[in-house]
């Protein structure tokens, strides 16, 4: 077994060849990560992850996305890549990462010295699990309607209002979230990025079971929170353009064509099981969603090499993430219809004495065409931004 | 197909400016009045044009230089096939240029096969291939006409059908079974006990059926048999396929360009009908169809210009084939419906470019022909991991 203290993070990834880089991921991976939690079927809980959480941590493995002065492996984007591929090869689940993938990197660019210094360390020693409070009851695709308040007062903000759908949040130690700080002008001009402690006096947080029967996100309440003004990020009022800052890599992330892949070959074992393969009618419906997922490969490479060359994604990045999530719901749709009668069973379902799980598929396809902006949303972006359709 | 002793940048520049000529030349010598006037004409295509596509080198530029071509690759040729796709063109760049040169030249060394394919090279010899002989046949290797020996002659019997092009050809290489192997020949128009009969297509061109009745070649008309036959068609079937999918792909760009240019333009309720999201969603599907055939050619394209086996070969061709018959069909359809009465109107050139898309998804196969034979070849795995 070869680990690397912490000591020795001093090497440089980005020297290795790809494919030497690559093995010694696949190989740490195979060995290390708990087996029973491959390709898990719900996002999985802070108690359940912490343990490889903390391997990764100690491996220096934590935040390959960082830059090493921050206890990042500061991969290229090309190895960043191999990192992810390895990840999703292995089926390998998403611990809470809004401290890695979220605040870590705006702090890095938009935070103070003290920031840096006092949240990064911590996200990568795992002491600190971040939720982010962007969505409200009554602001979802139109977030920059937000209500939530802060009002400063000396040297602290008090912040009143009520957060919704934030995902994992009964696991967090922290928040980062968008909140009002001045009424006055255009929406989007009136809103600050803060940070807060979960365990501040005033927030409530509530989870809310999904129609999967899961808890998976929350509402957090926010009842005269008061956060002092040291934990506001960038200037006041720049929050919006803080928060855009992130979209970029986070919609390739949403356009990774591994959710549909993954279901995909569940499918294909289960039409065997049922002798859905003589079928032709299922057959040309399978086919056609086989080649969907096989041509998003092709479109998602062509993004990828994009940014391995460096280059910065484009607005045309939305069309990945459309295509994506929308192939696996077809998938997700397919897998239930096959199934006929069997097609409302909860859990692993026998058939012929193999078992394949039926409906979680369905269910996590839901929240994918809704979240990280809504399909409808990436089409309006795609329509103005790189159509040139008029408003 | 790329020369060895070319490196990447070179190559691209000579595609870059192979490009840029093809883009001028089809902008001047082709515009849509020209493809307008010949719907329907015979021949469905204008030899003279043929002529300067030869000047050009355009009819060889697959074709080796021991032929009197050029020996470059499918990236260059894709590059040219796009601008005339684009504009519409109705020569026969994809069914002589590519699928009949490609033939020939994959057909064994022999004198026959390489005077026909320097003929062609240099514009002389319009050529069509004639293999298909059902209309949902997906294996260009299963054949039914068959070819029995009389004497040092052999007779061929049997028919064939949806071959472009179908006028103004001076021959067909035409596949047959002779004595349960596939063979290849070389059967010129004119001989006795072939009859050629047209079918109207869509755009105006004509598609040759033909019934042969016992028709006598001499045995020297062979250019392949047996598994180098097999090979031959198979390999040029597929390159074919990739080529006509740069073609629906210029065809879908240009629709969509149209469609768009329309959104942006047309006023209704005093606003552009492009500002109402109903459209514009529908036009960002359109776009994104766009988009996932246009990465899947370019991988099918440099997959030709690279060594890929024979199976990845014929799953990328007819994932390519599908993707784009099919993209080009719905962005076909939804130009005409987002443009209203005036795309529906034969004086609006979008319908140009809707028939064209019709014949060319057709041609070879349409999407559900080709999802079958991907999924004909790629089984579902029997064995079913734990």
């Amino acid at each position: 077994m070869k680990t690397n203290s912490p000591g020795d993070s001093k090497i440089d990834w980005n020297a290795l060849d790809n494919e030497t880089f690559r093995g010694e991921v696949r190989l740490f991976f195979e060995e290390h990560y708990p087996s029973h939690l491959r390709y898990p079927k719900t996002r999985l809980r802070w108690h359940q992850i912490r343990d490889w959480y903390l391997t990764l941590s100690r491996q220096g493995w934590i935040a390959p996305a960082w830059p090493v002065e921050y206890g990042g492996m500061g991969l290229s984007p090309e190895k960043l890549i191999i990192f992810i591929e390895e990840n999703e090869r292995w089926g390998v689940g998403r611990a809470p990462d809004m401290g890695l993938n979220m605040v870590g990197p705006l702090l890095i660019q938009y935070g103070s010295e003290e920031h840096r210094r006092e949240y990064l360390p911590k996200i990568i020693a795992g002491e600190h699990i971040w939720c982010q409070g962007y969505s409200e009851p009554n602001s979802g695709s139109d977030l920059a309607s937000l209500r939530t308040e802060a009002v400063l007062d000396g040297e602290e903000f008090i912040i009143n209002g009520q957060k919704a759908w934030t995902t994992l949040a009964q696991d967090a130690t922290h928040m980062f979230l968008l909140a009002r700080t001045d009424k006055s002008v255009k929406k989007q001009q009136g809103i600050s990025f803060l940070l807060a402690d979960m365990n501040s006096p005033g927030i409530t947080v509530r989870p809310i079971r999904n129609i999967a029967g899961h808890e998976e996100f929350c509402e957090v309440f926010l009842e005269n929170v008061r956060v002092p003004k040291t934990r506001l990020v960038g200037e006041i009022n720049q929050g919006w353009t803080i928060a855009k800052a992130l979209l970029g890599f986070e919609r390739i992330t949403l356009g990774s064509p591994k959710q549909a892949q993954y279901v995909l070959a569940r499918l294909e074992e289960l039409a065997v099981t049922l002798g859905l393969d003589q079928d032709a009618g299922f057959m040309d419906r399978f086919t056609q969603l086989r080649l969907d997922v096989a041509d998003h490969a092709a479109l998602y490479a062509r993004f990828v090499d994009q940014v391995k060359r460096g280059e910065k994604l484009g607005p045309d990045v939305s069309i990945l993430k459309v295509w994506a999530t929308e192939t696996f719901s077809r998938l997700a749709s397919l897998m239930v219809e096959a199934v006929a009668s069997a097609g409302a069973t909860v859990g692993d379902v026998e058939f012929f004495g193999r078992h394949a799980d039926i409906l979680t598929s369905l269910y996590n396809a839901r929240p994918a065409t809704v979240y990280g902006g809504t399909n409808e949303i990436q089409r309006n972006i795609v329509a103005s931004q790189v159509l040139a359709l008029p408003s | 197909m790329m020369r060895n002793d070319e490196t990447n940048d070179e190559r691209a520049e000579t595609l870059r400016l192979l490009k840029e000529s093809a883009a001028a030349f089809a902008a001047n010598e082709s515009p849509l009045t020209r493809a307008r006037a010949l719907r329907g004409a015979q021949p469905d295509f204008a030899p003279a044009f043929w002529r300067k596509l030869a000047e050009q080198g355009w009819t060889g530029l697959l074709v080796h230089e021991q032929q009197g071509g050029f020996g470059l690759g499918f990236a260059e040729m894709a590059a040219v096939v796009a601008q005339f796709a684009a504009r519409v063109a109705p020569e026969p760049l994809v069914p002589t240029a590519v699928f009949a040169a490609r033939l020939l030249q994959c057909c064994p060394e022999g004198e026959l096969a390489a005077r026909l394919l320097s003929t062609l090279a240099s514009g002389d010899l319009i050529a069509s291939v004639a293999w298909q002989e059902n209309a949902v046949q997906t294996d260009p290797c299963s054949v039914q006409t068959h070819a029995v020996p009389d004497g040092s002659d052999v007779r061929l019997s049997g028919e064939k059908r949806f071959i472009r092009p179908g006028t103004a050809c001076e021959g067909f290489i035409v596949s047959a079974l002779a004595k349960g192997d596939l063979a290849l020949y070389w059967m010129p128009c004119g001989v006795a006990g072939l009859v050629v009969e047209t079918e109207l297509q869509a755009d105006g061109s004509r598609a040759a059926r033909l019934r042969l009745d016992g028709v006598r070649l001499n045995a020297d008309q062979c250019l392949a048999r047996g598994a180098a036959a097999a090979d031959a068609l198979a390999r040029a079937f597929d390159e074919t396929l990739v080529m006509a999918s740069v073609e629906l792909l210029a065809l879908s760009r240009a629709m969509l360009a149209m469609t768009l240019d329309y959104l942006r333009t047309r006023v209704q309720f005093g606003k552009p009908i492009g500002s109402f999201q109903a459209l514009q969603h529908r036009a960002v599907d359109l776009f994104i169809q766009q988009e996932l055939t246009s990465a899947l050619v370019a991988q099918a394209v440099s997959m030709l210009d690279g060594d890929a086996g024979v199976k990845e070969r014929a799953a990328m061709a007819s994932r390519a084939k599908a993707r784009a018959s099919d993209t080009a069909l719905t962005i076909a359809r939804e130009a005409v419906q987002m443009h209203g009465a005036i795309g529906f109107a034969d004086e609006y050139d979008l319908g140009l470019y809707f028939n064209r898309a019709l014949v060319l998804s057709a041609w070879l196969g349409n999407g559900l022909v080709h999802r079958r034979r991907f999924a004909a070849q790629n089984p579902l795995r029997s064995t079913v991991a734990a």
